[in-house]
């Protein structure tokens, strides 16, 4: 298991590293590294340090993050079809982000307003979901559901309002998943969340462990199962509402990375975790360096290339593998 | 020792049995029977403070139950659900390494040696050592139900509570799971279980506590609760008793 892991680690680290080289113009591998080495050498280092960099930086935190709180849902709900969306952040903060879109809110206001209101439709699914001092399983995505569609009516009617066509396609860049124009200072708010939610996602260890048993024997072993299921639930909101400030709506990988994770290290959550957040990182580095180049000067939303090119492979690689089994 | 003082039981609202008392000794085996939605399972967990009594205490070594923390429960003790489905693809190991749980601070994520020994012991006292890296999916229901015991004794408690854990097993495998239960109490466990055979509970359990509707019909040795009357007020079918060597045998009377 740590091979597979440092595997996975290398890997990542490698799909970080390739990303740096493309986008607008190609910079030879040597030249990144000195850049990298000396952040005030010329404009290589600026293009570099402030466009690349962020940008890998927050791509691979945006993927690490999302397949990270898709896990730990699954394995929550033991449900291999929950995906990180289901808590009601995203499409709160998508709704929010419209209204303010149409509202003529200042641009550099957005990512803390979605924050915030993502997280308030997160903590009132929860809420909805309560069950004695837990969560019920099933309220949960019923809640989920219901306010995800709400909040959808919302951006619905916010991009049939908006009065000018820059404002509906602001909206559309927001619900279709990007990192264009994120800089480190997008990075600098949402990282003490990230960290936050890694940490509780790291707690949860144990707890997410005795629950592959089942609620009812993961109490007969001694786990409180309802602080647990609140932890759980915390960590995955935390990492879901910060990726989605900085890249807005990144579908597949909360959904199918923890399902490539398992398939590659098992379903223990000491492996599964760290496994999940480093496919999510290269996969999303990567995507983004496809994104930025493959149309230069101009972009892909991140969040529609990972689903052209995403469903697809691992529809290949599911069906491929059942059929060798 | 297990002490119920004038326990009553129940789900919701609804009562079920009531003011159970009586002390289950260390090392007593005592077999838990009744009608089926009589009580049994509610009874076990209410002994393991999962469900809390309506009325009454249970103590357990002197402890009240309700007043344990989870985790203190259950490392004193381990109850054995009766057999569901299971989504996870957990190898027979795994699913047993969870009844280590109790026994691991929250930052201790790696099986120590006294885990790997405890799984062990545990996986060749339910004879499959041989599964211990199959997926617990492709286990049939009996070996599924010897895995979770193998999953309580793994937990190491010195009381065992079992809920049907007889059911889904052949006759041999049965007699194998009982003779060791019986065993594990010769040792010292305090062991309750839930069973539906009578005459299996009579052959292996030191006692016998009979629930019937809304009470506690008896709590003795099996010669004494076993009595066609008792059973037939707990059962509503008459029964036949036939004694034999070996202790008494009912029949219901078809």
């Amino acid at each position: 298991m740590p091979l597979r892991l440092a595997v996975l680690a290398f890997a990542a680290l490698l799909a970080c590293g390739a990303s740096l080289l493309v986008g607008g113009s190609w910079i030879a591998p040597h030249d990144v590294l000195a850049a990298l080495a000396h952040p005030h050498s010329g404009a290589t280092a600026t293009i570099v340090w402030q466009l690349r960099l962020p940008r890998v930086a927050i791509a691979a935190c945006v993927g690490a993050a999302l397949a990270l709180a898709g896990a730990l849902l699954q394995g929550l709900l033991r449900n291999p079809l929950v995906d990180p969306y289901l808590t009601g952040v995203s499409a709160g903060c998508a709704a929010a982000i419209a209204l303010a879109i149409l509202a003529g809110i200042a641009a550099p206001l957005l990512p803390a307003l979605g924050f915030a209101v993502g997280l308030a439709a997160a903590i009132a699914v929860a809420l909805l979901a309560r069950r004695g001092s837990g969560i019920d399983a099933n309220r949960l995505i019923l809640a989920g559901v219901s306010l995800s569609a709400l909040f959808s009516a919302i951006v619905a009617f916010a991009i049939a309002r908006a009065n000018s066509p820059d404002a509906a396609q602001q909206i559309l860049a927001w619900l279709a998943g990007s990192i264009a124009g994120r800089t480190w200072s997008d990075l600098r708010f949402a990282a003490p969340y990230l960290g936050a939610g890694a940490l509780l996602a790291i707690a949860c260890i144990p707890a997410l462990n005795a629950l592959r048993a089942g609620d009812l024997r993961a109490r007969t072993v001694g786990l409180d199962v309802d602080r647990a299921q609140w932890m759980i639930l915390a960590a995955a909101t935390l990492l879901t509402a910060a990726s989605v400030t900085l890249a807005g709506v990144v579908g597949f990988i909360g959904l199918i990375v923890p399902h490539l994770a398992r398939r590659t290290v098992g379903s223990d959550a000491r492996a599964l975790l760290p496994a999940s957040a480093l496919i999510g990182a290269g996969l999303c580095a990567v995507a983004d360096a496809i994104a930025r180049s493959v149309v230069a000067p101009s972009e892909l939303p991140i969040g529609v290339l990972l689903a052209f090119i995403g469903v697809p492979a691992f529809l290949y690689l599911y069906l491929h593998q059942e059929q060798r089994a | 020792m297990i002490a119920l003082h004038d326990v009553t039981i129940g789900i919701g609202e609804r009562t079920l049995v009531r003011e159970i008392a009586g002390e289950v000794r260390a090392g007593e085996f005592v077999a838990v029977l009744g009608p089926n939605g009589v009580g049994k399972t509610t009874l076990l967990r209410a002994l393991c403070g999962l469900r809390a009594p309506l009325a009454g205490e249970i103590r357990l070594d002197g402890m009240n139950v309700a007043r344990m923390s989870a985790l203190e429960r259950a490392r004193r003790i381990a109850f054995v659900a009766s057999d569901d489905a299971m989504t996870d693809a957990l190898s027979v190991r795994e699913v047993i390494a969870i009844g280590r749980f109790p026994h691991h601070s929250w930052w201790e994520w790696s099986p120590r040696a006294d885990d790997v020994r405890a799984i062990d012991e545990a996986l060749a006292l339910v004879r499959l050592e041989s599964f211990a890296d199959r997926p617990f999916a492709t286990l049939s229901s009996g070996e599924r139900q010897r895995a979770w015991i193998a999953m309580g004794l793994a937990q190491g408690t010195p009381v065992l509570l079992l809920d049907e854990p007889t059911s889904h097993l052949d006759v041999r495998v049965a007699h194998r799971i009982l003779a060791l239960l019986r065993d594990l109490a010769r040792a010292g466990r305090t062991i309750l279980c839930v069973l539906h055979d009578l005459n299996e509970a009579a052959a292996y359990a030191d006692r016998l506590m009979l629930l019937g509707c809304e009470r506690m019909l008896a709590f003795d040795e099996p010669a004494r609760v076993l009595d066609p009357a008792t059973l037939e007020s707990a059962y509503g079918i008459a029964v036949e008793r036939l004694d034999t060597a070996r202790g008494p045998r009912v029949f219901p009377v078809l």
